[in-house]
């Protein structure tokens, strides 16, 4: 176990750097700079010349990324090409409404899906199981942000029950970080639900039809010891595995809720970068990210062991 | 398991508490809600107005910073920070005094050293000011609170430029003294409002707090001139990306104020009791066509006039900005300047819109059917829309236009490219500018190699253009105006697509807002909440 830990904190640091090359490589051989967004569009071209001096961006390839990598390196990302501020400190701030989101996100999607699931595996072909149906084609094929705004009408301009945007720190009480994460958790909710009752409900169902199961009910075990003692044990592997990836497509994948709720987030602050070109930021970001993915599919490998102990690494 | 009455009766208590938490939650108004001003900006990123022209950093300057001159409504510089100036006789010799109680936000006095050493900075990189340094014998302080400016032949132009262009803010001397590519890394001004530092989420809000030291002139408010009274105790910026998502806050009284709502979306505010529009940059902007004069076609001046008679300003505008209360087709270089605009020499090609003349011209011009690229900015609504419609206006009279779609920072790297086509070169792109004096405005310029993107070429007009920065009359610029543009429409250094404002959105509690004459943003000092 712990030798095949090791080789997948290798691999993830190999990723890492692979992804590091890939993104600055792609982000240099690009057209356009910072500095010409720096200056705005009336500037001359002696302004933007000016700024790009000291940005360094004439310096050949090679030099600048050999001055990041060696940052990189040293533990330091740099700092923002236009706020000047260090990346890790703007990543750090952007961190707390990403992860507050996704896992709120990810309690709400797991209590809510799993349990649709569950129900319509149990009731298969029920009313139940009908509505799920339903509710999924809804949650796969209504947008985020469509759902969003419908919320927002709704809930924050009609009822005035929720706040319409904004994010309130976790430090600034519990209450205001709770209230202003309600929209955007069900908003960003509603796909995953679908997708994580459609393969509980599938591998539920796949579960339910097995001999042992059969046993079990003519050994008179009651519905509840079977679903949840004996066939949700034995479905968990492909059902976890849903959820580590939804989980590890949410970190990144958070960018449309952040911007229709106004979110500070990790989305928020890619987006911005790679609109303004701050390469730092962009370069940091998705290194940081690829590394986290990579780390969330390795918890989840290690968590089959836990489900199903014939599983050995 | 049963499910009786009293378990229903426990879930709906339980399900009607749960429904009534947000509201209990959420923030109630209280008494400092009334002192605060939430505004919806956009992305603010660059913090020193030396190195950008973009409006928000132009507009955080204005927060923070004080000037030596202000524009008031009528476009006429006035004193602010200074009390007192004065020219020789020979008009060669400047002084200016401070007014008293000017102080940082860090306590220390402005002085006249801080004025020298900022004015030094901006002249690196604004254009009035480099016609300072480069005709200055001496700018030095005299004392704590005079300076000088020496000059080695007079500049009638000299206290305009200290105020139009690039917005020149008064540094501490350790900050401006800086060179001008480097940016300053504090944000301490002796303007009416302190940034507060502690409060900074780069890319979500920043807050202005104001000034309680800060000593206004006894002027009452007019432009950016005058008083600066601040009414608030701090104004946050928040920087909503969504436009949807900012009127729902602007609807729901999460925020006051909206700086660029959508067109599509006027309605909706006009509609809301509680809302409306205001345009506070009266200014606004005008958009144009460059042309590459080193390239063929446009090389030849009948390519250029083609254009001219080609463009029908109002179509443009229909594609660019779709409330035509807010448009104006315009044919005068100084667009819609109170102080210079004028129809010299406009009468021949009147608004355009005659594409069977713009053919006949460009067949003059020897056009052979070779590509026209167009530089695209896709990120840019207004600009993307014409770019298409150009394109599509040129293909009608037989011009293969060809379209290259690409973000503006890619198009701004890709315009300074002064080679062919096979080389990465271009033959248009749409750009705006906002009216300001030809020494400023880059668009303006026609010194070729020297001038802006397209290095547009005339001696005659240059020369005049020269002339600008000499006399000292607003009669004598007026007239210079004429001729300047008498030219200007007989080499076609661009062609206009029309001029527009952009209005804001805020809620009628919020009040007291000033309409400035410019096009630079907007002074945040005078507004007010009522109740």
């Amino acid at each position: 176990m712990a030798a095949y830990i090791l080789r997948r904190v290798v691999s993830t640091i190999a990723v890492m750097a692979v992804v590091g090359i890939f993104i600055f490589l792609l982000l240099r051989l690009a057209p356009g700079d910072p500095a010409t967004i720096i200056a705005g569009r009336e500037a001359t071209a002696e302004m933007i010349a000016g700024i790009r001096e000291r940005l360094g961006l004439n310096e050949p390839l090679p030099v600048q990324f050999v001055h990041w990598a060696l940052g990189i390196l040293g533990g330091d990302f740099g700092n923002s090409i236009f706020t000047g501020r260090p990346v890790l400190q703007l990543i750090s701030r952007r961190l707390e409404p990403t992860i507050s989101l996704s896992i709120l996100t990810m309690i709400l999607s797991v209590s809510v899906g799993v349990s649709f699931g569950i129900l319509a595996a149990w009731r298969s072909g029920g009313l139940v199981d009908r509505f799920l149906a339903a509710f999924s084609a809804l949650g796969y094929s209504v947008p985020v942000f469509v759902i969003g705004y419908f919320l927002i009408y709704f809930f924050a301009i009609k009822m005035h029950w929720l706040p319409v945007q904004g994010y309130v720190p976790i430090d600034g009480g519990l209450g205001p970080w709770f209230v202003h994460l309600v929209l955007p958790t069900v908003a960003l909710s509603l796909g995953y639900i679908a997708f994580i009752a459609r393969v509980t409900r599938a591998s539920m169902l796949e579960v339910l039809s097995e001999d042992y199961m059969r046993t079990a009910a003519a050994k008179g075990a009651s519905s509840y010891a079977m679903l949840f003692h004996h066939a949700l044990k034995n479905a968990g592997v492909p059902i976890l595995t849903v959820i580590g990836i939804s989980f590890a497509y949410l970190i990144g994948g958070v960018v449309l809720t952040e911007t229709v709720f106004n979110i500070p987030g990790i989305g928020r602050l890619v987006v911005d970068a790679i609109n303004n070109r701050d390469y730092p930021i962009i370069q940091s970001v998705l290194i940081l990210t690829s590394g986290l993915y990579v780390l969330i599919n390795l918890t989840v490998d290690l968590a089959y062991t836990l489900i199903n102990p014939r599983i050995r690494y | 398991m049963t499910i009786t009455r009293r378990d229903l009766i426990k879930a709906g208590v339980a399900a009607g508490t749960a429904l009534s938490m947000p509201s209990v939650l959420r923030a109630q108004p209280s008494p400092d809600d009334a002192r605060t001003v939430r505004m919806v900006m956009s992305d603010l990123t660059v913090f020193d107005p030396i190195r950008s022209t973009a409006d928000i950093t132009r507009m955080h300057g204005f927060a923070i910073y004080d000037t030596l001159f202000a524009l008031d409504s009528k476009l006429a510089p006035q004193p602010q920070m200074v009390e007192n100036w004065d020219v020789s006789e020979d008009r060669k010799s400047y002084t200016f005094e401070l007014r008293d109680g000017l102080n940082y936000h860090d306590g220390s006095p402005v002085t006249a050293a801080d004025c020298v050493a900022s004015i030094r900075r901006w002249a690196q990189v604004d254009a009035g000011g480099k016609l300072i340094m480069a005709r200055a014998r001496d700018i030095s302080k005299k004392d704590e609170k005079t300076f000088t400016i020496a000059l080695k032949e007079p500049l009638g132009i000299l206290v305009d430029a200290l105020v139009e262009g690039l917005y020149l803010p008064i540094m501490r001397q350790k900050d401006a003294d800086r060179p001008a590519t480097e940016p300053v890394t504090s944000n301490i001004g002796s303007g009416p409002f302190i940034f507060n530092e502690a409060l900074a989420k780069p890319g979500a809000s920043f807050t202005y707090d104001c000034n309680e030291k800060y000593v206004p002139r006894q002027e009452r408010p007019d432009g950016f001139a005058g008083a600066k009274v601040v009414k608030v105790d701090s104004v946050i910026w928040q920087n909503i990306a969504d436009q949807q998502t900012a009127l729902a806050a602007l609807q729901a009284g999460e925020t006051d104020f909206v700086l660029e709502p959508p067109a599509d979306l006027y309605p909706v505010i006009e509609s809301d009791p509680d809302l409306e529009l205001q345009v506070l940059s009266k200014g606004g902007s005008t958009l144009y066509v460059r042309m590459n004069f080193l390239q063929p076609p446009f090389h030849n001046v009948k390519a250029r006039q083609a254009m001219l008679h080609l463009i029908d300003q109002e179509a443009f505008l229909g594609v660019m900005h779709p409330d035509p209360r807010y448009t104006q087709t315009v044919t005068s270089i100084f667009a819609n300047s109170p102080l210079y605009s004028n129809d010299e020499n406009t009468e021949w090609f009147k608004k355009g819109g005659d594409p069977e003349k713009a053919r006949q011209l460009f067949q003059e011009a020897g056009y052979a059917g070779e590509k026209i690229i167009i530089l695209q900015p896709t990120d840019w609504a207004a600009g993307s829309n014409a770019s298409q419609l150009l394109a599509a206006s040129l293909r009608k009279i037989g011009v293969s236009a060809e379209l290259a779609p690409m973000s503006w920072s890619e198009l701004a790297a890709r315009r300074a490219n002064k080679g062919s086509i096979e080389d990465g070169g271009w033959n248009i792109f749409i750009a705006d500018y906002s009216i300001a004096n030809p020494i400023s405005a880059a668009f303006l310029r026609a010194n070729g190699n020297e001038a802006w993107f397209g290095w547009p070429k005339n001696d005659d007009y240059e020369a005049l253009r020269a002339k600008w920065a000499d006399v000292d009359t607003l009669a004598e610029r007026q007239a210079l105006a004429r001729k300047m543009q008498g030219i200007w429409w007989d080499f076609v250094g661009g062609v206009f697509l029309g001029h527009a404002v952009q209005p804001t959105a805020h809620r009628k509690a919020l009040t007291g807002l000033l309409e400035v004459p410019g096009a630079y943003g907007f002074p945040m000092w005078n507004m007010q909440k009522t109740s």
